[in-house]
Formats: C-alpha cells, sequence, structure tokens
C-alpha cells in the first residue's frame, strides 16, 4: 500500500511537472508578468539622467521612471537588474529580463536580434571641450592634428567616425566618465557624447563647455525580445498613452530637456 | 553547412574580419614588445634581487612587491593619467607608447621571479666548473648560467606571456585598440554575443598556439639536446 501511495504521488507530481515545464514554455513575456505580478527591466547605470544611483543610494533616472509608471499603472512589481552594456542584449535574450529600459540606439543590425519599440526620446549627439580650447562649434574638430574621444564601440564613436574624419578618434573603454577625465587631464582635445549626460557633467566640472551645433539626433527605445510581440505593443501603447496624457513630457521636461532633477537628486 | 551557420553565423563574423586582423595585429606586436622589454629586465631584476647588497636587493624587492599587490588596471590608471602630470614629456608619449610602458612595469617584476627561480635551480658545480676552467663570472652567467636557467623555467614563462597577451585587453580603457576592442565592437554593432566574445576568444587561443610552437623552440635552442627529447 505504502509503495503504491509513493508510486502515486510520484507519476501525479511528475505529470504535474511537465504540464507546468510545457505552459511556461508556450507563455510569453506579458502573460508571465500576468502569472508572477513582477516585471523584470534591464537597466544600465551609467549615469544621469538616464539610469544612475542618486545621492540616496536610490536607482532612479528617466528610463527607470517610465519603466516604474508603467509598471505602477499595471499593478506589478518592478524588479531592476543592472547590467553592464555589453550584458543588456545577452540578459534580454537569455530571459533573465523582459525589457531593456537603456537609451540604446535602434540601429538596422541591432534590429537584426532583438525589437525595438517606437522611439520614447530622442538624443542629440554633441561635441564637448575646454572652455580655453578655443574650439566653438563640432566642425572645428574636422582637422588633422585634433584628437577626438568617444566611448569604446559606442554610436557616438560611430558617428565621430563618419562625421569628424580628419580628426583622431580615441576609444575609451568604460563610459563618458572616461572621456571626460581624459579630456580634464589633457589627454584628448575634445570629445563626443550626447547633450543630456554632458550636461550632467557641465555642473560638477569646471570649463566644460558644449560646441555650437548638434552633430546627430538619434531616436532611443526599448527593446524587447522578437517573441514578445504582446509586451511590444503594449510598451508602444503605453507610450502612446502617456504622450497624450502629458506624462511623458513631464518627465522628459524633468530628466532630459533640463536639469532640474538635479536639485532633487545631486 | 546549413545548420553549422545556425548555431554560429559566419557570415556576420566575415563582415568584421579585417577588424580582427587589426586586433590581432595590434595585440601580437604589443606584447612582443612587452614580453622583449619585461624578460631583459626581468633578468636585471632577478639578478638584482639575488645580489647581497641591501642596496640593489631591497629597492628591487620592494618594486616586486608593489606591482605584485596591486591591480593591473589601477597601474595603467595610474601611469596614464599620472605621468602627465609628473613629468613635463609625459604628455608626448601616445596611448600605445603608456600602454607598453605600464604593461612592462607590471610584467617585469613576475618574469624577474621566474627567472630568479631558475637561475636557482642551477647547481652550483655548475658555476664552479666553468669558473675553474678559466671563464670570468661574467662569461659563467652569459653563457653557462643563463641560457640553463632560462630554459627550465620557459614553461612558467609562457604561462606568464600567456598573462600578458591577455592583459593587453585592459589597454582599452586608455583607448589602445587590441583584440578585445574588435570583438567588443562586432557585439556593439551586431549585438550578437555568442559570434562576438567566441571568436575573439578563438583569437587570443590561435595567438597562444603560436607562442606554444615558438617557446618550444626556443626551449631547444638554449637547452641544446638535452631538451631535444623532451
Amino acid at each position: 500500500m505504502r509503495t503504491f501511495t509513493k508510486l502515486a504521488v510520484a507519476t501525479v507530481s511528475g505529470a504535474w511537472l511537465a504540464l507546468a515545464a510545457t505552459a511556461s514554455f508556450a507563455e510569453t513575456t506579458m502573460e508571465k508578468i500576468v502569472r508572477t505580478g513582477q516585471m523584470t527591466i534591464a537597466v544600465q547605470t551609467q549615469g544621469p539622467p538616464v539610469s544612475f544611483i542618486d545621492k540616496d543610494g536610490k536607482r532612479t533616472g528617466l528610463a527607470i521612471e517610465l519603466a516604474q509608471l508603467m509598471a505602477d499603472d499595471m499593478e506589478v512589481e518592478l524588479v531592476i537588474q543592472d547590467y553592464d552594456w555589453k550584458g543588456l542584449i545577452p540578459a534580454l535574450l537569455s530571459g533573465k529580463a523582459d525589457f531593456i529600459a537603456a537609451d540604446m540606439t535602434p540601429t538596422a543590425k541591432r534590429s537584426m536580434q532583438v525589437v525595438f519599440t517606437e522611439p520614447v526620446f530622442f538624443s542629440e549627439t554633441i561635441a564637448f571641450a575646454m572652455k580655453d580650447s578655443g574650439y566653438t562649434s563640432w566642425q572645428d574638430l574636422n582637422v588633422a592634428g585634433v584628437s577626438v574621444g568617444a566611448t569604446q564601440a559606442s554610436s557616438w564613436a560611430d558617428i565621430t567616425r563618419k562625421k569628424i574624419p580628419n580628426a583622431e578618434l580615441k576609444e575609451f573603454a568604460g563610459g563618458t566618465a572616461q572621456t571626460v577625465q581624459a579630456l580634464v587631464s589633457g589627454r584628448i582635445n575634445a570629445g563626443v557624447s550626447d547633450r543630456g549626460t554632458i550636461a550632467g557633467f557641465m555642473s560638477s566640472i569646471d570649463g566644460l563647455v558644449m560646441l555650437d551645433g548638434t552633430i546627430s539626433s538619434e531616436p532611443l527605445g526599448f527593446a524587447v525580445r522578437p517573441d514578445s510581440l504582446h509586451l511590444l505593443a503594449a510598451l508602444n501603447n503605453y507610450m502612446g498613452l502617456i504622450r497624450s496624457d502629458g506624462r511623458l513630457e513631464e518627465k522628459l521636461d524633468y530628466w532630459w530637456n533640463s536639469t532640474n532633477w538635479e536639485a532633487d537628486h545631486k | 553547412m546549413d545548420w553549422l551557420q545556425r548555431i554560429f553565423n559566419f557570415r556576420i563574423v566575415g563582415q568584421y574580419w579585417e577588424v580582427f586582423a587589426q586586433g590581432i595585429f595590434n595585440t601580437i606586436w604589443i606584447s612582443a614588445i612587452c614580453l622583449v622589454l619585461s624578460l631583459t629586465f626581468g633578468i636585471f631584476v632577478a639578478l638584482a634581487r639575488r645580489s647581497s647588497n641591501p642596496f640593489l636587493w631591497r629597492p628591487v624587492a620592494g618594486y616586486i612587491q608593489a606591482i605584485r599587490s596591486t591591480p593591473l588596471l589601477i597601474q595603467i590608471y595610474l601611469i596614464y593619467y599620472g605621468l602627465p602630470a609628473i613629468l613635463p614629456f609625459g604628455n608626448f608619449l601616445d596611448e600605445t607608447q603608456t600602454g607598453i610602458i605600464a604593461l612592462t612595469i607590471h610584467t617585469t617584476p613576475y618574469m624577474g621571479e621566474i627567472i630568479r627561480s631558475g637561475l636557482e635551480s642551477i647547481d652550483r658545480g655548475q658555476v664552479e666548473g666553468a669558473l675553474s676552467v678559466g671563464m670570468t663570472p661574467r662569461q659563467t652567467m652569459t653563457n653557462v648560467v643563463l641560457p640553463q636557467a632560462v630554459a627550465n623555467v620557459v614553461p612558467p614563462l609562457l604561462g606568464q606571456t600567456a598573462v600578458l597577451i591577455k592583459d593587453t585587453s585592459l589597454l582599452s580603457i586608455i583607448a589602445v585598440f587590441e583584440l578585445m576592442g574588435a570583438g567588443l565592437r562586432m557585439f556593439s554593432e551586431t549585438v550578437i554575443a555568442t559570434e562576438s566574445y567566441v571568436t575573439t576568444a578563438v583569437c587570443y587561443l590561435a595567438i597562444y598556439a603560436m607562442m606554444l610552437v615558438l617557446s618550444g623552440m626556443v626551449q631547444r635552442k638554449l637547452g641544446g639536446s638535452a631538451w631535444q627529447q623532451n
């Protein structure tokens, strides 16, 4: 009798496990969020204003707040996982995160691996230098003998190669902080990054100026796995929703188009 | 070949062959210069460390411990950003030259300690024999002791060289383009992690395999016929 009970328990639990496994296999990302009540996002703590740790040690920034807004409206818990830039897409594709909330440029090649949402905001690529450098616009940098720094393997490095071909490009691993440090210590003549990031550095570093003109404008969106179509539509829909009710504008004005966030978070 | 293409996309890797070729080239020549410099300085460090003069061996021992106890990343940072502040001409050295200096300063103590262990492995009778046939102490060192000592420690030296080759990837923080940079460039553009990183790893493996063949040749040349059987 005892053996029979054991056998029955084993069979039932085995069958249940198998069923659960097939169920989760066929489950869409949105169904998983609904079932668990958790939405997991992959972010990159690269610095203000997109994603950073503020003065109270809290993780915040434009991308975080937009995802938080959506999670609050969905009444699910937002789980934030922090990755290095290189780790974002592997984390997404291996299922460790439901979507990437970072300022990633939706290039044609990247779109062959992941699906990007409609642009959530736009970043402007600009050049920066020290005040006493004598450069006024980014076109001034396009001469031989000038060295321009940018983050290694970034879209900024790519744009610099194309639009400022005569200058010597130096690619620093890490982030814009490394480029700014190289500029301050006189290792490069100028650097290339985006307006929001450099605005954040200008308040803390004396003599850092943005050069006139926008080198390029890039749409920035979130990214999902190719099979997460429901989530993709939900994200696009939600961005449309907060665009019309003014909440997106409010967040963009606070984080992206001004330095108002500095008063609360810096 | 279609199934293979599905697991590992050679088509996309092929689009980046020039980037990888440039990366491999830079990694090899930077490592080669650092290897020659650190082996040369390493011999002097080993000899100084074995000296009985405290004004010689104490500073050298301090240098060895200081380098071994601090991370290479910090040493590269300090040399790249600190050198221009200390020396008026520090800024004249470009990123690659600074990187070679930093890597050489970092690798020399390790090479020195390996060579020292090699020197200590040579039987005293060899030195006495060489001196008794009328060789000067310098001739004894360069013709008898050093060749055998280096041949004895080729395996650990090879290991340290492999570390050196991989350490060059840290130079990307000071804007030196090498093999790791090539892999990162491919990953950033295509966002396919497997192909980008596996290709980079295979390239490092190829460089190491080349080193393995070269080290066998060096060992046979230095060690003479006694090593031929090994």
